[in-house]
C-alpha cells in the first residue's frame, strides 16, 4: 500500500488551482512538510484499513484505499485533526527519543540481579499505569508505525468513517440482497461494539482518578522522563478533553500558554521546563490560531465518545 | 583502537582552558567552549574526583552529542592549578534511538510478532506482522516468561534474563509460545528502552518463528516408553528428539521460573525462599545436563560413530580446560598445576571431543577434591601414545569402584554430588572412538589419577 501520492503527469487542474488559491491567500504561512504529510497519510490509511476490518474482514482494504487515494478520502475534514495530532505526537516522541542520553553502561552482573526489575506486586496505581501504557501501544501497527486505535476514536468520527466504508462496499454487494442487508447489520453491530470500547482517554482518566493527590508528582515525573503520552493523558483527564484534542492543544500551544494550559496538573516552572524545551526544539511545529480554533469547534462532535 | 591521545587542561575553577580538537568539539556541542566550565557531566565528575583524591585516576569515559556516543579512556592528572586530561581509545558510535519503534519499514518479518514489555517484563504490546500467525489472546499485562516459555542457550543461560540484569539488548533467546493455531518455536530479540533520565523502562523487540519449525511437534505420551534408565531406547534415532521435546521444555521452564524467583525479579521475598528457588534452579540445571548427556550418549552409541582425526596438542588442550574451569577451582581454593606452555604432547583426535573429555576429568577432580588442595595435570609420551593425566588429592577410589567407574550412571561411588553418572562412560567411549583409552589409577585416601591416551603424532 502506498502512503504517498505520486503524480502520474495528468493531475486534475482544479486541484492545482485550489492549492494555488490557498497559497495566494496566505503566502507567508508555513505548509505541511513532506514528513508531516506522509505521517498523516499513513495514519489515515491504517485507520481506514482497521475500520474496514471492523465492518467486514473480507473487505479489500488495499482496493478501498487505492480508490480513495484516486478520488479523495471522504470525510477528509473530519480525519485531518486526528491524523495530524497523531502524526505530530509521533514526531515529538521520536525527537525526544533521539535526544535521550545514552543508557548507563552497567557492569556484567550475569543473570543474578537487576536493580530495575525489583518491585512489589502491582499496586492499583501501577496497574492503572500499565493499562495506560497498553492503551498507548495500541496506537502503533505491528511494524511500529504510528496509528490511531479504533477504540480511541470519537463516536461521530467512527460512525462517519464506518458509513463511508460501507458506502464504498455497497455496490460490490448490492446485487445480493442478503449480503447488502448483512452490511447494514454490520454497521449497527460495529457501532454498538465501538461504544463499549475503552481507549487511551479512559485509561488516562482511570490513572488520573487513582493518582489523587499524587497527580502533580506523576505528571512531573512524566515530564522529566519525556513520557509524553502519560502527560497528555493526565492533562486530558484533568481538563475533560479527548486525548487527541489535548495532544493537539499541547503540541500547538505557544510556550507562554503552557502553564495555564496545564494548570490542573499543578506543575511548577521547573517541572514544565523539559516540556517547553522539547516543544521548542520540534521543527516545523504549527502554533494554534483563531482559525484552527474555529475549525476544531466547527468539527467538535460534542457528545461523541471521549 | 585509536592510539591517539586527546589532551585537555582544566583550570582551578573547573573551566576547560585548552583542548585538542575532538574534546573541544564535544564541549562546543554541549553548548560551552574554551574558558567555560566543563560541560560534559561525566568527565566533570571524574575531574572533581581526581582533585578530591589528589591523585591520578584512569577511568572509562562516556559522553554523547547529537550525533554519536563517545566511549574512551580518560586519565586525569590533578595538580595545584587544575588538572590535565589525557583521553585515549576514543571511539564514537551512532546514537541508539531506543524509543523509536525498532522495526523499520524495510524489515521483513514473514512469521514475526513485535512486542514490548515494561521493566518488570510485563507485556504492554504484542502484534502480529502481516502473514504472521495470530498472537495469543489475553497477553495484556502478563509476564514475558509466562507468554514465552524460555529455553536456555548452549551454556544453559537465558539471554533475556542476562539482558535484564545488564539492561542491554539481547537476541537469540529461544522460546516456545502457545499461539491460537498451535505451539510455536520462536526466537526473541529485543532492545533495552530508557527514558530521558536514563531509567530503564523495558524491552521492545520481535519474536520470529524459527525457520522450518513453524509448529512444534507435540510429543504423544505413548512415545515415552519406559522412563527407567536401563531400558532407554538408545538405538532409536528419534530418542534425542523425544528427550528434547519431553524434558528440555519443562526443565527450562522450571529453571527460568526458579531463577526469576531466586533473582527476586518480581519483588523482594524472604531470603530462605530465594535460596530454595536457587536450589531448584541448580537441580534443574543438573537435570538439563543429564538430558544433554543422554543425547550425547545416544549420538556416540549410534552404529558407525566416528570422531574426527584432528592434529592436536594435549598440552594445549589441557591448558584450555584449565582456563575454562579455573574459576570453579578458585571458588574452592584449589590450585591447578597445569602443563607449562612448552609442555607439548602432539596427538591425533577430535579437538572438540578431547576438550570435552578433559573438561569432564578436570570437573570431576575439582568436584571431589577437598578445599585448598592441589590438582596436577601432566602430559607425556608412552610409546606410540600421547597421554594426559589429571590427578587430585580427593578421597580416592577403591579397587571395586575402579572396576565400575566407567559404567553408565556410576558417580565415582558417591551420590551426594552433581553429575549425571554418564560423564566418564561417555569420556571413555570417546577416547576409544579416537583409538585411545581412558584409565584410572587410585587408592583410597590417595586421590585419583585419570589418564587419557591418544595416538601420538610425530612432529617433523
Amino acid at each position: 500500500m502506498t502512503d504517498s501520492v505520486s503524480s502520474s503527469g495528468i493531475d486534475p487542474l482544479s486541484a492545482r488551482l485550489r492549492e494555488l488559491a490557498d497559497y495566494l491567500a496566505a503566502p507567508a504561512a508555513g505548509r505541511l512538510t513532506e514528513e508531516q504529510r506522509a505521517l498523516s497519510l499513513g495514519i489515515a490509511r491504517r485507520l481506514v484499513a482497521d475500520v474496514a476490518a471492523w465492518l467486514d474482514p473480507a473487505i479489500d482494504a488495499d482496493g478501498l484505499w487505492r480508490d480513495w487515494l484516486r478520488n479523495g478520502v471522504p470525510g477528509a475534514a473530519r480525519l485531518a485533526p486526528i491524523c495530524f495530532a497523531r502524526a505530530e505526537e509521533h514526531r515529538w516522541r521520536e525527537q525526544s527519543a533521539q535526544r535521550t542520553p545514552p543508557p548507563p553502561i552497567l557492569a556484567d552482573t550475569g543473570e543474578g540481579k537487576s536493580e530495575a526489575a525489583v518491585g512489589a506486586p502491582l499496586s492499583e496505581v501501577d496497574r492503572a499505569y500499565l493499562a495506560l501504557q497498553i492503551a498507548d501501544r495500541r496506537r502503533f501497527d505491528a511494524l511500529g508505525h504510528p496509528a490511531l486505535a479504533v477504540a480511541d476514536l470519537d463516536g461521530d468520527v467512527f460512525r462517519g468513517l464506518l458509513r463511508d466504508v460501507a458506502a464504498w462496499r455497497l455496490p460490490e454487494v448490492s446485487q445480493y440482497q442478503a449480503r447488502a442487508a448483512k452490511l447494514g447489520d454490520a454497521v449497527r453491530v460495529a457501532t454498538e461494539r465501538h461504544a463499549a470500547q475503552r481507549g487511551i482517554a479512559d485509561a488516562g482518566a482511570a490513572y488520573h482518578k487513582i493518582l489523587g493527590a499524587g497527580l502533580s508528582e506523576a505528571a512531573g515525573q512524566a515530564t522529566a522522563r519525556h513520557d509524553w503520552p502519560t502527560l497528555i493523558a493526565l492533562a486530558a483527564a484533568a481538563l475533560h478533553r479527548r486525548y487527541d484534542d489535548m495532544a493537539l492543544a499541547l503540541l500547538t500551544a505557544e510556550t507562554a500558554a503552557l502553564p495555564s494550559l496545564l494548570a490542573p496538573l499543578h506543575l511548577d516552572r521547573t517541572a514544565l521546563a523539559p516540556l517547553e524545551a522539547s516543544l521548542t526544539m520540534l521543527p516545523s511545529r504549527a502554533v494554534t490560531d483563531d482559525g484552527a480554533r474555529d475549525y476544531r469547534e466547527m468539527l467538535a462532535p460534542g457528545q461523541g465518545k471521549r | 583502537m585509536n592510539e591517539r591521545i586527546v589532551h585537555g587542561r582544566i583550570d582551578r575553577s573547573g573551566a576547560l582552558v585548552s583542548a585538542d580538537a575532538p574534546l573541544l568539539r564535544l564541549q562546543q556541542r554541549a553548548g560551552a567552549g574554551l574558558g567555560k566550565p566543563l560541560a560534559l557531566p561525566h568527565l566533570a565528575r571524574l575531574v572533581a574526583l581526581a582533585q578530591r583524591l589528589h591523585r591520578d585516576i584512569s577511568r572509562p569515559l562516556h559522553a554523547a552529542d547529537d550525533h554519536s556516543d563517545i566511549l574512551a579512556l580518560v586519565r586525569i592528572i590533578p595538580d595545584a592549578d587544575g588538572a590535565s586530561l589525557e583521553i585515549s581509545d576514543w571511539r564514537a558510535r551512532p546514537v541508539a534511538q531506543p524509543q523509536i519503534p525498532a522495526i523499520a519499514d524495510n524489515v521483513v518479518m514473514p512469521h514475526g510478532w513485535t512486542w514490548e514489555c515494561d521493566q518488570q517484563l510485563r507485556m504492554v504490546a504484542l502484534r502480529a506482522a502481516p502473514d504472521a500467525p495470530p498472537v495469543p489472546a489475553d497477553w495484556e499485562g502478563c509476564s514475558l516468561s509466562e507468554l514465552f516459555e524460555l529455553q536456555p542457550d548452549g551454556d544453559g543461560r537465558f539471554p533475556v534474563l542476562r539482558a535484564l540484569a545488564r539492561q542491554s539488548r539481547f537476541d537469540g533467546q529461544h522460546v516456545q509460545a502457545d499461539a491460537p493455531d498451535g505451539r510455536l518455536a520462536m526466537t526473541l530479540s529485543g532492545d533495552a528502552l530508557f527514558d530521558a533520565v536514563g531509567g530503564f523502562t523495558g524491552f521492545r523487540g520481535s519474536a520470529v518463528v524459527a525457520e522450518g519449525d513453524v509448529m512444534v511437534d507435540a510429543v504423544p505420551a505413548a512415545m515415552l516408553v519406559d522412563p527407567a534408565f536401563g531400558s532407554l531406547p538408545l538405538s532409536d534415532p528419534q530418542f534425542g528428539r523425544r528427550i528434547d521435546g519431553a524434558l528440555r521444555g519443562p526443565l527450562s521452564r522450571i529453571i527460568a521460573t526458579a531463577e526469576t524467583i531466586s533473582g527476586q525479579f518480581d519483588g523482594p521475598i524472604r531470603a530462605d525462599y530465594a535460596r530454595y528457588a536457587g536450589d531448584i534452579a541448580h537441580a534443574g540445571r543438573h537435570l538439563l545436563g543429564l538430558v544433554d548427556d543422554l543425547a550425547d550418549l545416544q549420538n556416540i552409541e549410534r552404529p558407525g560413530f566416528k570422531a574426527a582425526a584432528d592434529e592436536i596438542d594435549l598440552g594445549d588442550l589441557a591448558r584450555r580446560a584449565v582456563g575454562l574451569l579455573g574459576m570453579k577451582a578458585e571458588e574452592k581454593g584449589i590450585r591447578i598445576d597445569a602443563p607449562r606452555t612448552d609442555d607439548k604432547a602432539p596427538a591425533t583426535g577430535e579437538f572438540r571431543r578431547v576438550l570435552q573429555v578433559l573438561l569432564n576429568l578436570l570437573g570431576n577432580a575439582i568436584r571431589y577434591s577437598p578445599d585448598n588442595s592441589l590438582i596436577w595435570i601432566r602430559v607425556n609420551r608412552e610409546g606410540d601414545h600421547a597421554t594426559v593425566t589429571v590427578a587430585d588429592q580427593g578421597q580416592g577410589i577403591d579397587a571395586d569402584q575402579q572396576a565400575v567407574v566407567f559404567e553408565k550412571f556410576e558417580r565415582l561411588g558417591r551420590t551426594d554430588s552433581g553429575g549425571s553418572g554418564l560423564g566418564l562412560y561417555i569420556a571413555r567411549r570417546l577416547a576409544r572412538a579416537m583409538d585411545g583409552d581412558l584409565t584410572v589409577d587410585s587408592a583410597p585416601g590417595q586421590g585419583a589419577r585419570f589418564t587419557l591416551s591418544l595416538p601420538a603424532r610425530d612432529v617433523g
